[in-house]
């Protein structure tokens, strides 16, 4: 009897003492760090503010009359007959996504010594704001990032919101004259590889592009050029002569290519993706291209039928005659197969260019907004050019980034074509307006679509597709937002992509 | 000490002077029913301790009086009484079958008396599992127990099977029952593997009550499996085999008018537009389609694709080929091998098994192999008992990768694809020349797109049990087990011919402007490698004291026990997306980086448990159960966080009332015996996602680039006052026996109510994050069920049995995060599943129709066009659950020839087909048939003038030939969402015994028996569901309830089996 009492005596002794904490604390995560350093953070943002443009800048190409889809797929009824719900076109999710790791890098930049990225962050948060703005209208901005603090964010008003990110500039200006760039963590800064003046004048740019977007609403004249005079008296200037590229390292791995080279070109091993056949220049775009005597730029954005000949990479397969190029009725469902229509050109697909910049804005997109600015306001802006330098410049810089010889630009830009020709240009904002439109395609498809909200211009063909005039004119609040901060959402009103407009887009 | 000696003196005594009286000696023979010897029965004279065992060929001898009764027993067999009238006895004994005397053993191997129980259980024996000759024991399971839903998610050669009791508890977390395997806590990966052969018999241990000792891992329910056990006696040896034949029991509804064709390329109203849907779908006739919009067939030799570089094309009539996709499939054929040795002695016994299953596929070329042993024995050595059971099980799968049922979807049918095997050789299969211009040849893509696998199972325990005193037996059990599997994905490199890809055209009397080229030869397929291997290991140990001791007048069996329990994954992949070197399937044939990850885990837990037993003594119609499990664990566990946050105490209590026993005047040749039972049990659940108390940094998208290092920050943000839910149930319930014991009925209800369900929730993403983890939420579960086992006929010949299980489960979700009103589970954008309040879960929403406000149901369609709006708003289409399931079984004896059946029915809730959509897309669905000008059925229009709505009779649809499927009537996702309620014939078995004086003959055979039978021979489901079985589903996931071409079609599968003893 006595032994049993043992028994038990043991087996209270080993449950009692058997299990100690230390037995439980295995909960570390294996799989992912608990922390992370911003300037590894920032790397990676960056790569996905530009890798995350690839779709958005698609859907801006086809509704701003660039592109449209070859017959050799089913037509898109969400693209193209605007049959689009809040679960289509979701920029929003990534977009917000995004930010926060920008965010994450200005709480924590202080903490590791890395104040010279508080100016970049800053900056990669007004470029992706603006995007959400122009996408989105009223957007929640100073409620947004909080996490538990704020779980149901309020929206700001559009307009607030674009004054708050020329705030967010000046900032990130002062910042980033407070803090030079760490010579040895310049990698990590995959855009201007640490280059504290590049990023200043980065800065400037995207303040031009956000005050020139508002250039049509009547009253906003005299913020606009007070704003643009504060950037001249800065004077660090605008980025000139180059391109505003986003480049990791880009190699030929899977994964590790250009995005956009990848979307639509080759893999990583040479062959082509399979939609390289869907997207198409447009009739429009071809024709006019054509008519304008444009065909130099024509030859660098689109491929003669047949697209481009294997063997021989950035040369089209079939002659490079101007009856080769064809374009495709925006929005037709057959009658157009792939191969009897031009693809995206050599300018932006040659075989084994794989590992240039994603190019998030352009030096002609400035000169354009240098341009409309002399134009609208005159001697009210405090800028060394004129409309038609500015203009002029802009084309030629449109011409570099194309790759496109420039011999017979000079006696283009004299030939007394309207739209080209600026002396000869019936209006000069249409002209710039069309030059933009132009020169935005293919790097920022998206920019384009508001460029062509915002001025109308050039009036490209309704789609195929639908019986009526109604364009989208922007997207719906994703149902996600919808969700989980519904009261916010619906506080925005009726949402109707095809008639309500973003505060810059008057008509 | 003394007293038992005294004691047993007496007995002595008495014996003494028994067997004075008119004793002589009583020789037997013991045997089973099928005429085997049942070694080491017990024979005792009733009434008295004088007992004899037999030997090991059943041969007894005991001294009895010619009027003494004996009582004769052994395990795994039912008491018998024989008269000792006869100096010569050849007893018989059956097989011990269900009755309410039965033990049964419960949660942590805990023993109890049937009437002792107060919750609901249920026990599936060997013979019932192995009617349909399954290989798989889920699906041995469904339809035989009420509450337990068996869904077969996917079919294949590797069958996805998801096992689920009493319905859905948990919002985002785990609702599977846990799966038990002689006391080890395992996961259902181990019911893919186990030999249903070899399972004695499975407890279902319903609710949470039932298995609550079983922690957290218990809230589902479990499935307790206790595996075979050898009889004790001389060796035996059975062997047994299965061929078994499986078909496609049905497809979805083709149309078999019209050929290959697509869009007609005149923009409507442009110029040359034919008027004619005739003329313009004759126009719409292409050789190179997938989609199957062209004209009517006619017969007529026409091209099918592109031409060869030698100018030669595929010419062949343009008609309908009957059952053509049906055709494409295989027969599949499988076999199963296995025999199983067992014996013993007085104090042990063993079972050994081999099984060996091959499993041919109806996609061709999907095969599986599946080879398992099990060896279990025991030995008592006084005092001490152990066992010891182990079993190895290795799997080897051999499946295609691809889409093989789009790929057929997508092929016209009057393509005869039957020839289309051999596109090595052939040049119109091969894909420099197959037909079709965008789908490749279904059989190229499944050939060269491999999953290749192989599954090693381990699994064992030790148990030992100590006698330490009458009163209390010392028990411990150490299990083991370790699942891996190394896995090979590949796909086949193939570059295309320069003519493939430029030269190849339309012959020029049928070229309508198609270009030169095939389209789908642009990308050539560049060929891919993955290479990946996991493992699982889990530790159990569990230590108990039972204690059996009265206080005075109170009966009482505790259980101590004391659990722990340790599990560790680990999976790593790597892998490359192009080989340069063809067929080489190794990482380094490789160009670029090397793609890959890696995941690892740990948890543990340790519990400490009772369960108490109490009854008083002459009062033993009551029964009150108490049982209480103290839990930690490491999921919730932080050197910073409070002991309260990841332990946590439950308990429950039960009670079992036996009314014909209280008050015996009840009982009458009609009511035999009433049980009355309830429960009441609060259970903690520590369902949270591993390490899902860290937010996670983890590298950014395609990073590292090179030297360059990218982190993000993670979506989920974990709330820090995370702690374990909690659940709570209520069942009530009663056992009835009546007609003489002929009718049994049992019967029960129940509701779960589970609180602070650790819930992931959606967060706007304009926080920065997309998820939340936190306490949220209160789902409710209720149900009830009922089964009833009637014995139909009882003659000497002839038995019939049937048996009627019906249930009922339903739940609902009482609150979710503030502001929250609903949540999605996944799907496709315009048809998902959902978690909406204050409605059961998950509920199907699509996109739809605009009905009439008249209620007519009418279609809203434009005044202009025809053609149906799509509304694309997300509606409720309603539960994708079956909230009502059905059993019917019968086994019917008749001398030698038994023939059993099982039915199910599941019902009540919607599902839907992304086929619908897929069918529609490629114009194979017979639903597109109607291609001639007519009217949208049943709509109206909205009147542009008066903007009233007019009942549509005037407009037709613009393009009946195609502009209405593809363009409108496929976009509107309420087309395919159909009830999801079906019949099925589970399984039906036919066998015959081998009479005994035949299989004597052999002097090989002990006894043998020949079997036909079949397992889902058919299938009745709604008439709007064209499409597939419903209980298919793209998720093993809560999110059930849509379906698509990833599962390949239902099938029916029959065979026949023998079997021999020897």
């Amino acid at each position: 009897m006595k032994k049993t009492y043992l028994y038990i005596a043991a087996f209270l002794v080993l449950v009692s003492t058997g299990c100690k904490k230390d037995y439980l604390n295995v909960n570390t995560n294996p799989n992912s760090l608990p922390t992370a350093t911003p300037s590894f953070v920032i790397s990676n943002a960056m790569n996905v503010s530009a890798s995350s443009l690839v779709s958005p800048n698609e859907l801006g190409m086809m509704w701003s009359g660039h592109w449209t889809q070859s017959n050799g797929y089913i037509l898109s009824t969400t693209t193209f007959q605007y049959q689009f719900t809040n679960n289509d076109y979701n920029y929003w999710d990534g977009t917000y996504d995004n930010l926060n790791d920008y965010k994450f890098v200005l709480d924590n930049a202080v903490a590791y010594k890395q104040e010279y990225l508080l100016g970049p962050a800053k900056i990669m948060m007004a470029f992706n704001f603006q995007k959400l703005v122009d996408l989105y209208g009223n957007i929640p901005y100073t409620d947004a990032l909080q996490g538990v603090k704020v779980l149901a964010p309020k929206f700001d008003d559009q307009k607030t919101v674009y004054e708050n990110l020329i705030t967010l500039l000046d900032g990130a200006i002062a910042d980033l004259k407070k803090y030079p760039y760490e010579s040895t963590n310049a990698g990590a800064d995959i855009i201007f590889k640490g280059s504290n003046l590049n990023w200043i004048k980065f800065a400037n740019s995207l303040k031009l592009r956000i005050l020139m977007r508002q250039s049509r609403i009547s009253g906003r004249d005299s913020y606009i050029t007070a704003e643009i005079n504060k950037i001249n008296t800065e004077g660090s200037g605008f980025i000139t002569g180059t391109e505003v590229g986003v480049n990791p390292g880009y190699n030929a791995s899977a994964g590790q290519i250009n995005p956009f080279y990848n979307a639509y070109g080759y893999s990583e091993t040479g062959a082509r993706i399979a939609t390289n056949n869907y997207p198409r220049i447009t009739e429009f775009a071809v024709n006019t291209l054509k008519a304008t005597g444009d065909t130099i730029r024509l030859k660098r954005v689109a491929y003669a039928v047949g697209n481009e000949d294997g063997a021989n990479p950035g040369v089209s397969l079939k002659p490079e005659l101007t009856s080769n190029y064809v374009g495709t009725p925006f929005g037709v469902g057959s009658g157009f197969l792939p191969t009897n229509t031009s693809a995206v050109g050599p300018a932006f697909l040659t075989k084994g260019v794989f590992n240039k910049p994603f190019v998030i804005m352009t030096a002609a997109e400035i000169q354009f907004n240098l341009a409309e600015a002399k134009q609208r306001y005159g001697a009210a802006v405090t800028l060394a050019g004129t409309a038609k330098s500015y203009y002029e410049e802009g084309v030629k810089q449109s011409y570099r980034a194309l790759g496109a010889s420039t011999t017979g630009l000079a006696a283009l830009l004299v030939s007394g074509v309207n739209d080209v020709d600026f002396d000869a240009s019936t209006n000069k904002l249409n002209a710039i307006a069309y030059q933009k439109w132009f020169a935005l395609g293919y790097f920022n498809g998206l920019e384009a679509w508001s460029e062509y909200r915002k001025s109308g211009y050039p009036l490209t063909p309704q789609s195929r597709a639908v019986t009526t005039t109604a364009r989208p004119l922007r997207l719906y609040y994703p149902g996600t937002e919808l969700g989980s901060n519904g009261a916010n959402v619906n506080a925005q009103g009726t949402i109707d992509p095809l008639s309500s407009r973003i505060f810059w887009d008057i008509d | 000490m003394k007293k038992i000696l005294t004691s047993l003196l007496l007995a002595v005594l008495c014996t003494a002077i028994t067997v004075s009286a008119q004793v002589r000696q009583v020789t037997g023979s013991v045997k089973d029913e099928s005429g085997a010897a049942v070694g080491f029965a017990t024979v005792k004279i009733k009434g008295q301790t004088a007992a004899s065992v037999a030997d090991e060929k059943g041969n007894f001898k005991i001294n009895a009086a010619a009027t003494a009764t004996l009582e004769i027993s052994a395990t795994g067999f039912a008491l018998i009484e024989v008269k000792a009238k006869s100096t010569s006895l050849n007893v018989v004994l059956s097989r011990k079958v269900d009755d309410l005397e039965n033990v049964v053993v419960t949660a942590q191997g805990i023993r109890k008396k049937s009437k002792e129980i107060g919750y609901s259980y249920s026990r599936v024996s060997n013979e019932d599992l192995i009617v349909g000759r399954s290989p798989q024991l889920t699906q041995a399971l469904a339809g035989k127990v009420s509450g337990l839903a068996v869904y077969t998610v996917n079919n294949s050669v590797d069958p996805a099977v998801k096992v689920v009791l009493r319905g859905y508890r948990s919002l985002t977390g785990n609702n599977e029952a846990l799966v038990v395997i002689d006391g080890m806590q395992t996961t259902s990966t181990v019911l893919a593997l186990i030999n249903p052969n070899d399972v004695e018999s499975v407890t279902v241990l319903k609710g949470g009550q039932a298995a609550t000792l079983y922690g957290s891992a218990g809230v589902n329910g479990a499935l307790v499996i206790t595996t075979k056990q050898g009889d004790k006696g001389k060796l035996k040896v059975s062997y047994s085999n299965s061929t078994n034949f499986e078909e496609v029991s049905f497809l979805p509804e083709f149309q078999e008018l019209y050929g290959s064709g697509s869009h007609y390329s005149t923009s409507f109203g442009g110029a040359g537009y034919l008027t004619s849907a005739e003329a313009r779908s004759k126009d719409n006739w292409r050789s190179y389609e997938n989609q199957q919009y062209g004209d009517k067939y006619d017969g007529s030799m026409r091209p099918a694709g592109r031409t060869a570089p030698d100018g030669s094309y595929l010419n062949v009539p343009y008609s309908n080929i009957d059952n053509i996709r049906k055709k494409t499939f295989d027969v599949g054929l499988s076999t199963n091998n296995q025999v199983s040795f067992q014996g013993g002695d007085a104090s042990s016994t063993y079972y050994l098994s081999v099984e060996n299953q091959k499993i041919n596929g109806i996609v061709p070329g999907d095969l599986s192999d599946r080879t398992g042993v099990r060896i279990k024995s025991s030995k008592e050595i006084g005092k001490l008992s152990t066992s010891f059971n182990a079993a190895f099980t290795q799997a080897a799968y051999d499946r295609t990768g691809a889409d093989f049922y789009a790929d057929i979807l997508n092929t016209a049918s009057w393509i005869d694809l039957t020839k289309m095997r051999d596109w090595r050789n052939d040049k119109f299969a091969n894909p420099n020349g197959y037909y079709n211009d965008y789908y490749n040849n279904p059989y190229f893509n499944k050939d060269i797109n491999r999953l290749r696998y192989k599954d090693a199972n381990i699994q064992g325990n030790f148990d030992v049990s100590y006698k330490a005193a009458p009163w209390l037996t010392i028990y411990n059990r150490l299990a083991v087990m370790n699942n891996s599997r190394t896995q090979k994905n590949s796909v086949e490199k193939f570059t295309y011919s320069a003519w493939a890809k430029s030269g190849a055209v339309v012959p020029a009397a049928f070229d309508k402007g198609d270009g030169s080229g095939i389209y789908r030869a642009i990308s050539d397929v560049l060929g891919s490698v993955t290479d990946a291997s996991s493992t699982e290991n889990v530790v159990n140990n569990e230590f108990q004291l039972r204690v059996k001791k009265d206080i005075s007048k109170l009966q009482n069996n505790l259980t101590l026990g004391y659990s722990l329990y340790q599990r560790y994954t680990k999976s790593i992949n790597i892998g490359s997306t192009s080989i340069v070197v063809p067929d080489v399937y190794n990482v380094s044939n490789r160009q670029g980086v090397l793609t890959g990850g890696e995941s690892n885990t740990t948890e543990r837990k340790f519990g400490y448990y009772l369960d108490l037993n109490s009854n008083l003594k002459n009062m033993e119609w009551l029964n009150l159960n108490l049982t209480a499990r103290y839990d930690a664990t490491s999921r919730f566990f932080k050197t910073t966080r409070a002991a309260n946050q990841y332990s946590y105490l439950y308990y429950g209590a039960a009670l079992s009332f036996v009314l014909t026993d209280a008050f015996p005047g009840l009982k009458s040749d009609w009511l035999n015996y009433a049980k009355l039972r309830s429960s009441y049990n609060k259970n903690g659940n520590d369902n949270i996602p591993l390490y899902g108390l860290d937010l996670s940094y983890s590298n950014g998208g395609n990073y590292p680039y090179g030297s360059n290092v990218g982190l993000t920050v993670g979506n989920t943000l974990p709330d820090a006052n995370l702690k374990p839910e909690f659940v709570t149930a209520i069942e009530f319930g009663g056992e009835f026996s009546l007609l003489k014991n002929k009718v049994n009925l049992d019967v029960s209800w129940y509701k779960q109510n589970s609180i602070g369900q650790v819930l992931t929730v959606r967060i706007p993403n304009s926080t920065g994050f997309s998820n939340l983890l936190i306490n949220v939420g209160e789902v409710d579960n209720w149900g009830y069920e009922t089964d009833l086992k009637v014995q139909v006929l009882r003659k000497a010949n002839l038995k019939w049995d049937v048996n009627l299980k019906y249930s009922y489960n339903d739940n609902k979700v009482i609150s979710l995060y503030p502001g929250i009103t609903s949540f999605q589970y996944g799907g496709y954008a315009a048809g998902n599943t959902n978690v909406v309040l204050g409605k059961s879960f998950p509920i199907l929403k699509t996109d739809g129709y605009f009905y009439d406000d008249g209620g007519r149901g009418l279609r809203r369609v434009n005044p202009t066009t025809g053609y149906p709006i799509r509304n694309t708003a997300l509606v409720d289409r309603g539960s994708t659950l079956a909230k009502d399931m059905i059993g019917f079984g019968s086994n019917l004896t008749y001398k030698n020839w038994h023939f059993n059946f099982n039915m199910e029915y599941r019902g009540g809730g919607v599902m839907f087909s992304y086929i619908g959509n897929t069918m529609t897309f490629t114009g194979s669905g017979k639903w597109t048939e109607r291609r001639t000008d007519h009217v949208f059925p049943n709509s109206y229009y909205i009147d542009p003038t008066s903007g009233k709505e007019v009942v549509n009779t005037t407009v037709n649809v613009r393009e009946p030939e195609y502009g209405l499927w593809v363009d409108n009537y496929r976009n509107i996702h309420e087309n395919y969402v159909t009830p999801n309620w079906f019949v099925k014939l589970r399984d039906i078995n036919l066998s015959y015994d081998i009479p005994a004086s035949l299989v004597k003959k052999s002097r090989i055979f002990s006894s043998a028996n020949v079997a036909i039978y079949g397992r889902n021979l058919f299938t009745l489901k709604d008439k709007l569901n064209y499409y597939t079985d419903p209980e298919f589903s793209f998720t093993s996931g809560n999110g059930i309830g849509i379906n698509n071409t990833g599962q390949t079609p239902p099938v029916r599968q029959y065979g026949f089996n023998i079997n021999f003893v020897f």
